[in-house]
């Protein structure tokens, strides 16, 4: 058994770096596909230097580079709070999309982009207090109605539907702005810029790192809150700190990406499937699978462009993941209590 | 004599229906405790409250300090519990589940340490389920998650141990087994609390023997001296012919169960 636990952090190691490498080289896939494509050697080239072709170097470090860098993060976030929420509710069907979070902050968001002058680093705070809210009235819906972990998906189906529908109802009455949250009904990172990457990177760093610390007792936390505090955890402090942090987390990417679908689903299961349910590889694992499938996504989604415009990414996400979410609901659907 | 548990007068309420009624008890170091009673009697509650899960009226002093007076984590380094409604969900392994009893000590908040995985080892051993450390937990059956579940409390080495129904599930041989661990474990200073219906076990084994009913305690001391046809008739309705083989009573009940008590 010894050689087993030693062989864990093997694998932890092992599965990283080859995480890293796929993501690599989609993130290298993501700087040669667009609307004007890229050859690797002039992606190559220009990034060692970009002084030698202006208008690549423009293309590169104005568009493809912030777009890829801030998908890649967005998904990261999504694929380790997904996982974390799984884990707090107890339900495998749970994610930011499917409990209502996403839908909350991206409302809480284009509130904050109405107002006028606002400025950009307030946005994820707004975005923050559309999704807690959310998510607090599906955990309390469901508990309300003893419906277990169906009517948990159910509570947070309507929820997000609600917050959907609010965010139409303001997109239409403020038509000067319209265009750009239009977006956030189904995700997209065709706008995506740097001051994205500084606004968000750093609270997703933050909050990454303060969910894998407490990776282990999120182990704990699935036994309820009964045996986690009779093994030493002050166990409703951290299950609602950790439930506020990684609202923070999806929300503060969501105010700027849009809702995405499933890949907070997706991502921590591919990691339960193939690895270990043991949180403290689903966490940081279950991020990097997130951050890859969407990179993918969106790669998908640059190699199609019609004259009107990208598709939106969860055309994507949601291709791959509904049939994944039934999967999971015809195995596990029933089997675990809120 | 300075008594190491002592719970002064408890009393619980549940939706206005009285649990538990004043119990009052000591428990000295050293000493298997065993709770008994019928379905229902509040031996659980009773164990809960000592585990802190449930919050009495009145007081429980342990180690000269009120129990509410400890944290969350001092607590977990001196009491150590099975309690009942076990959840597991996602598919734990059965080392992740007795891993997990190793929290109370380390402060490591990412791998456990080598010597958890160690005494994990050891207490997987103890037990006999040592060849099934890499199954999913929920695959086991009753009685080998029962034994997994105790390797889990004990290796939490805390000097209280609290058990509900430690050996319920479990087949004679096991019974036995745990019997004699939890035994051993008290002879070296230990305290253990259990539960049980098996009142033969329970006082063979235990040092000292509370028999609840309704809330209340309706005998209390050791095995030889409480329990006998009066009081079986008196908690359970049942008369009952008891023979003792030392310190191993046995209980035969007279079947005198009317037909028309069975076919309602």
């Amino acid at each position: 058994m010894l050689r087993l636990a030693k062989q864990r952090k093997v694998r932890l190691l092992f599965f990283s770096f080859f995480l890293f490498i796929l993501l690599f080289i989609s993130f290298l896939f993501s700087l040669m596909i667009g609307s004007f494509p890229l050859s690797p050697m002039e992606v190559f080239e220009n990034l060692i230097n970009p002084e030698k072709n202006k208008t690549i170097s423009t293309i590169i470090f104005n568009y493809r580079l912030p777009r890829a860098l801030f998908t890649m993060i967005t998904g990261f976030s999504l694929g380790v709070s997904g996982g974390v929420i799984q884990s707090l509710t107890r339900n495998p069907l749970a994610d930011p999309y499917i409990t209502g979070m996403s839908s909350g902050a991206a409302l809480g968001a284009a509130i904050a982009f109405l107002l006028p002058n606002i400025s950009i680093y307030f946005i994820p705070f707004f975005a923050f207090i559309g999704g807690i809210s959310s998510i607090l009235l599906t955990i309390f819906l469901a508990k309300k109605a003893k419906a277990g972990p169906i009517g948990f998906i159910l509570a947070g189906i309507a929820i997000g539907t609600l917050a959907s529908a609010i965010l139409i109802f303001i997109i239409t009455l403020a038509q000067e702005k319209a265009h750009g949250i239009i977006y956030w009904i189904y995700g997209s990172f065709s706008t995506s810029k740097w001051s994205d990457i500084i606004v968000t990177f750093p609270i997703v760093l933050f909050c990454s790192i303060f969910l894998f610390i407490n990776a282990r007792d999120l182990n704990i936390l699935l036994l309820g809150e009964e045996h986690a505090s009779q093994l030493g955890i002050n166990a409703r402090r951290l299950w609602i700190l950790m439930l506020l942090i990684s609202s923070l987390c999806v929300s503060s990417c969501v105010a700027f990406s849009g809702i995405i679908g499933f890949i907070g689903l997706i991502a921590p299961h591919m990691i339960r499937l193939m690895i270990s349910s043991d949180n403290r590889f689903v966490l940081p694992l279950g991020g990097l699978t997130g951050a890859f499938l969407l990179l993918v996504s969106d790669n998908i989604v640059k190699s199609y462009i019609n004259p009107f415009g990208e598709m939106p990414i969860s055309t994507i996400t949601s291709m791959i993941g509904v049939p994944f979410f039934i999967y999971l609901l015809m195995k596990k659907g029933g089997k675990y209590e809120m | 004599m300075k008594c190491e548990i002592i719970v002064d007068g408890i009393t619980v309420y549940f939706n206005s229906s009285k649990i538990l009624e004043n119990i009052k008890f000591e428990v000295n170091k050293g000493e298997m405790l065993g709770i008994i009673g019928p379905n229902g009697a509040g031996k659980t509650t009773l164990l809960k409250c000592i585990a802190r899960s449930i919050i009495p009226k009145g007081r429980i002093i342990i180690f000269g300090k009120p129990i509410d007076e400890y944290t969350n984590s001092e607590y977990s380094k001196i009491v150590s519990a099975l309690l009942p409604n076990w959840p597991i969900g996602f598919n734990m392994k059965v080392y992740e589940v007795v891993l997990m009893g190793c929290r109370n000590r380390t402060e490591s908040l990412w791998w456990e340490k080598e010597e958890d995985i160690k005494s994990t080892e050891e207490f997987l051993k103890l037990l006999k389920v040592y060849h099934l450390y890499d199954r999913d937990f929920t695959t086991l059956s009753s009685g080998e998650q029962r034994r997994v579940l105790i390797a889990k409390s004990l290796v939490q080495r805390t000097d209280i141990i609290l058990l509900d129904e430690p050996i319920a599930y479990l087949d004679l041989k096991y019974r036995i087994e745990i019997m004699e661990i939890l035994k051993s474990l008290s002879k070296n200073g230990k305290i253990v609390i259990i539960t049980a219906h098996e009142i033969d076990l329970a006082s063979s084994y235990c040092d000292k023997i509370i028999v609840l009913n309704n809330g209340k305690i309706v005998a209390m001391g050791r095995p030889r001296d409480i329990i006998n046809e009066k009081l079986i008739y008196d908690v359970y309705g049942i008369n009952a012919t008891i023979k003792w083989f030392e310190n191993y009573p046995i209980i035969i009940p007279k079947r005198d169960i009317k037909r028309e008590d069975c076919y309602v």
